[in-house]
């Protein structure tokens, strides 16, 4: 049965009203992110282990130009490698024929017959290769999708400078490409990017690869698993005669790392966001049960009358809080699943999974009560104990007056005599009730903070695709060659139709070394006026490009520490592999990778060719009549590796922001749960304060509104220290994320324009107003004539 | 401290001796009460008056264990409730008193039978909480919460509260000061059936002299002494009283 004492907290716990709802807000969307950012975290943490397993993931890659099967065979001698995988890689064009714009591939070597290997693929549809034909592929899901492509299809692929039909006999995903990128993008673009599985035997005879490889895939022993450096070393100068390209591990595989940061991140969130929104939960439920129990002096003075112990009037008071923290949680719990679900289901745009499904873990469900009824529990401690330490004769009596006297701002008479009485009043109650203005003020920065900072970084994408696809990169049309070209290629991509402007790119590929710091890279020959790409520097101001020695992008020089003047060592990867010292003549900064430019004329010298180009870079004009016979000589002109259209990669990087705009709209919600709770719960509690105070404003001829404004008033006075007190914590936050995410692949830019700040206060403004509209319709309906008569 | 020792005569169920009490405020400390000795006998109903300030509630609350005296002893049988701890003197005010306040101190949020419940549910040898209601004539109401009942009412429910406890001593703080003339009659009557009937022994404290004939003793209490003392062999009905 229940007791009466549990009748009368469940009937309190109903009368708390608005009051409740507010706290119950704060906590449901604490238990909320707490729920889906854990249950994002373990779903996808569990589909990466399970689909790495299924797909035996390699732990090292390493390409080179072209090695023989029977020396890679020996790396398996190498102490820690337990099984290698060589296979062929390269890169083509397709042609599909309902596309008019050339896309981009990645062509891949898989056994002509089924069996367990390395970077295993998952089949979708269709089957494996059969005996019928040799040009048989597998196209990857994504790919397939975007374009129709289904298994008995044919489709044409630039491979080898010949254009080759192949049929379609299925399509699959593989656990390398989890998120599927063409190098040097940052968002997965299935529209103009796929993979395409050949079989062994055929790609040997189109690549003119026979008994060869020209990459390595494999796993290491557990020992070496996190630490693959050494190992690597061993290998790649085993592989040396055959020039080693590049050669990585697993955590900095391009899909794993993304993958993997994002994991990683929403870890820290799904800590840092529920505790923000439990702590500020737990604070305002203490200014509420502070005020419940002294509201209940007299009862807890009955109750210890008529014999209970301190520890059950204890008891009493925390279920109250448990109650309130169990009920908010249990409607978080529903709301953590729906949001998993369909943070999820945006995960499932980038990321490409066998199942990524919703399940529910319930140790994360029961850890998202657990913490709510702890915080719960915690807000309300010292209210039960305030009212534990009543003496029960004391409690019986009435509450003492609450003391008047004179608040600090009171000793500037200037500024206070001239201040209305109703601003008086206004910021006496603002500095008496320290316990409630203090946790007003930090509730509201920490909305304003969370503002700010989502602002912040939705300023961030946008300047971010403006600075490299507008200040830095300003091609409309980039060629990417196979080998080397010289003169004669850039001469024929210029005279290509709608082609107003043809500028050579070289880019060796090499190692940078200075001391015992080493990074692989890129040089990139250009111009040195070049007009289709322009270094910046932070301000986005031009970066001259010099004569003689590299501008290097200050995060590669930071890595390296270089400073300009100093000298770097290169080894390039390709053409005469000789060891070269440069001067680091400038440094440039960019936000994606890291570029390192050079005059074309000074590389090609360096590399000891007259003049060389790797791609061209184009501006087009004309129209889509243009563009599309531009496309199809494109698509004939051999050679070509790759084609990037500028309007395809930012089109692509706005679709990210798009993304983003939602998250950004649940962050604008989440802060305004914050505001408006807390602010409503510190206004209602100081109503029914003042129930008599009000009460005689209105005996006195007050109208309903004045007695409101003076409430507004007091809100927003509270609601202003705290935005401005939440807006540098927004930066700071900001900046913080700023340096979690600075990574070699990928930099934000901390840029706040003035609309971050206006947006800010707005919306806060704009929470305190909703909030202030509940109070004053509680005002509204106070029937003052009984509250005048309130025993206080 | 004792001179007699504790209150074994089984006439007597409450001995005071030299009680005093004094409250610091602030820096200036103030005596509520001194040299208060007297018994109170079971199943006698005892009225102590005196004006306001005079120490009477500040002396209800130490016999009803809600407050410890500075000095003295208050002997309940073999316990001395000046020296108890307060774990002791919850257990005192669960097994042997009941309480009635002058504003019912009712918990708004139940209604007048659970308010009796919030009693019993503490007690070893509760009444029935629906036949106490009736005693005290709420049978009829006992499903309304407190603001659906009158003043008279409510202390009706109070009444109940602390009788369905089943206690020794019935601790009465101006019962009737809070209600209208009539209804204040009738709370006399019902106290003084309950006295009669049950052989409660009951204290009531009031400022108001003219309850004073309905008792078997009237202390009278001044500046926190006692002023007199005097045995009431034939108390009037209160019916016959009036103020």
């Amino acid at each position: 049965m229940v007791s009466a004492l549990d009748r009368k907290l469940l009937r309190e716990v109903r009368a708390t009203g608005a009051m409740l709802i507010a706290i119950t807000s704060i906590i449901a969307v604490g238990v909320m992110c707490f729920v889906y950012m854990r249950s994002a975290y373990y779903n996808l943490s569990l589909a990466k282990f399970r689909y790495y397993n299924q797909c035996r993931m390699a732990d090292f890659w390493i390409e080179v130009k072209k090695a023989p099967l029977v020396d890679v065979d020996r790396l398996i001698d190498v102490p820690g490698v337990t099984a290698i995988r060589p296979r062929i890689q390269f890169f083509a064009t397709v042609d599909l024929e309902r596309v008019i714009a050339p896309l981009n591939g990645l062509v891949l070597s898989l056994p002509d017959l089924r069996k367990p290997i390395i970077n295993d693929i998952v089949m979708q549809s269709g089957g494996y290769f059969t005996d019928r034909r040799a040009n048989e592929v597998i196209v990857n899901s994504a790919f397939a999708r975007k374009h129709g492509i289904r298994p008995g299809h044919t489709i044409h692929l630039l491979l080898n400078n010949r254009r080759q039909e192949l049929h379609v006999v299925g399509t699959a995903i593989s656990s390398e490409f989890v998120y599927l990128v063409s190098p040097g993008s940052l968002a997965p673009d299935p529209e103009h990017f796929g993979v395409f599985y050949i079989k062994r035997t055929y790609a040997e005879e189109v690549f003119d690869f026979e008994g060869a490889t020209n990459q390595i895939v494999g796993l290491l022993d557990p020992a070496h698993k996190e630490t693959p450096g050494e190992v690597l070393r061993r290998m790649e100068v085993m592989l040396e005669p055959y020039g080693v390209a590049t050669s990585y591990g697993l955590r900095t595989q391009t899909s794993n790392q993304f993958l993997s940061d994002e994991i990683q991140g929403l870890g820290v969130f799904s800590t840092i966001m529920p505790a923000i929104f439990l702590a500020v939960a737990a604070l305002v439920l203490n200014v509420l049960m502070i005020r419940l129990i002294d509201q209940q002096r007299t009862i807890i003075g009955t109750l210890k009358a008529l014999g209970y112990y301190d520890s059950q009037i204890f008891l009493h008071y925390t279920k109250f809080a448990m109650a309130v923290g169990l009920f908010a949680s249990l409607i978080g719990l529903g709301l953590g699943y729906a949001m998993s679900h369909f943070v999820l289901s945006i995960y499932k745009m980038f990321y490409e999974f066998p199942s990524l499904e919703n399940h529910i873990f319930p140790g994360t469900y029961l850890g998202g009560v657990a913490v709510a009824v702890l915080c719960a529990l915690i807000g309300s401690l010292q209210a039960a104990r305030l009212g534990l330490s009543l003496k029960p004769a004391e409690a019986m009596r009435p509450k003492p007056p609450p003391q008047g006297g004179e608040i600090w701002l009171e000793h500037f008479s200037g500024f206070w005599s001239r201040l209305s009485f109703g601003w008086r009043l206004v910021l006496r109650n603002v500095f008496r009730h320290k316990l409630r203005t203090s946790v007003g003020i930090f509730a509201t920065s920490l909305g304003a903070g969370l503002l700010t900072c989502g602002f912040i970084l939705t300023s961030a994408i946008a300047f971010l695709i403006n600075f490299q696809f507008e200040l830095v990169t300003r091609s409309d049309v980039d060629l990417h060659f196979k080998d080397e070209q010289g003169r004669p290629a850039l001469l024929e991509a210029a005279n290509l139709p709608g082609v107003s402007l043809a500028e050579p790119q070289f880019d060796v590929s090499c190692t940078f070394v200075n001391g015992p710091h080493r990074r692989r890279g890129a040089i990139s020959g250009l111009l040195p006026h070049s007009q289709l790409t322009t270094p910046r520097d932070v301000d986005g101001e031009r970066v001259r490009i010099p004569s003689v020695g590299l501008a290097m992008s200050s995060k590669l020089a930071e890595i390296l520490h270089l400073r300009p003047g100093d000298h770097v060592t290169v080894l390039p990867t390709q053409g005469r592999r000789e060891e070269l010292h440069v001067p680091v003549t400038a440094l440039s900064d960019s936000y994606i990778g890291m570029a390192v430019y050079a005059d074309i004329d000074y590389l090609s010298h360096l590399m000891g060719e007259e003049f060389a180009v790797t791609g061209v870079q184009l501006a087009v004009d004309g129209g889509e009549l243009q563009r599309n016979s531009l496309y199809r000589e494109i698509k004939q002109l051999p050679g070509v590796q790759s084609v990037n259209v500028r309007a395809d990669v930012i089109r692509n990087m706005e679709f990210i922001v798009e993304t983003q705009r939602i998250f950004i709209v649940f962050v604008v919600l989440f802060a305004g749960v914050i505001f408006f709770s807390s602010l409503l719960n510190s206004s209602l509690v100081g109503l029914a304060e003042r129930r008599r105070e009000v009460a005689t404003f209105r005996v006195l001829g007050y109208n309903e509104w004045q007695v409101g404004g003076l409430f507004l008033r007091e809100s927003l006075v509270v609601n202003s220290l705290g935005t401005l007190l939440g807006l540098p914590l927004g930066y700071a936050l900001a900046w913080v994320l700023a340096r979690v995410y600075d990574t070699e692949m990928f930099r934000f830019p901390l840029v706040a324009p003035t609309w971050v700040w206006y947006a800010a206060v707005g919306m806060a403004i704009v929470f305190a107003l909703t909030a202030h509209a509940v109070v004053q319709r509680a005002i509204n309906r106070l029937d003052w004539l009984d509250a005048s008569k309130t025993k206080e | 401290m004792s001179a007699s020792g504790p209150a074994t005569e089984s006439g007597t169920l409450l001995q005071i001796e030299d009680v005093g009490k004094t409250f610091q405020m602030g820096e200036v400390a103030v005596e509520v009460l001194r040299d208060i000795s007297f018994d109170v006998r079971r199943g006698e109903l005892l009225v102590m008056v005196g004006p306001s300030g005079s120490g009477k509630t500040t002396l209800l609350n130490i016999m009803g264990g809600l407050d410890t005296p500075t000095v003295g002893d208050i002997w309940y049988g073999e316990q001395n409730l000046a020296v108890a701890s307060p774990r002791e003197l919850t257990r005192y005010r669960r097994e042997h008193v009941g309480f009635v306040f002058q504003f019912y101190n009712l918990v708004p949020n139940l209604t007048a039978r659970e308010n009796v419940f919030v009693a019993t549910e503490i007690s070893k040898k509760p009444l029935d909480v629906d036949e106490t209601l009736e005693m005290v004539g709420l049978g009829e109401r006992m499903d309304h919460f407190p603001s659906q009942l009158s003043g008279g009412e409510q202390q009706r429910v109070a009444i109940a509260r602390a009788l369905a406890k089943n206690p020794q001593l019935l601790l009465c703080d101006e019962p009737t000061g809070a209600l209208d003339y009539e209804t204040g009659k009738n709370m006399l009557r019902l106290l003084v059936d309950l006295s009669n009937t049950l052989g409660k022994t009951i204290l009531i404290i009031t400022h108001n002299t003219a309850i004073a004939p309905v008792a078997n003793r009237v202390i009278r209490l001044r500046s926190g002494e006692i002023h007199e003392v005097h045995d009431n062999p034939h108390p009037q009905p209160p019916e016959e009283i009036t103020w």
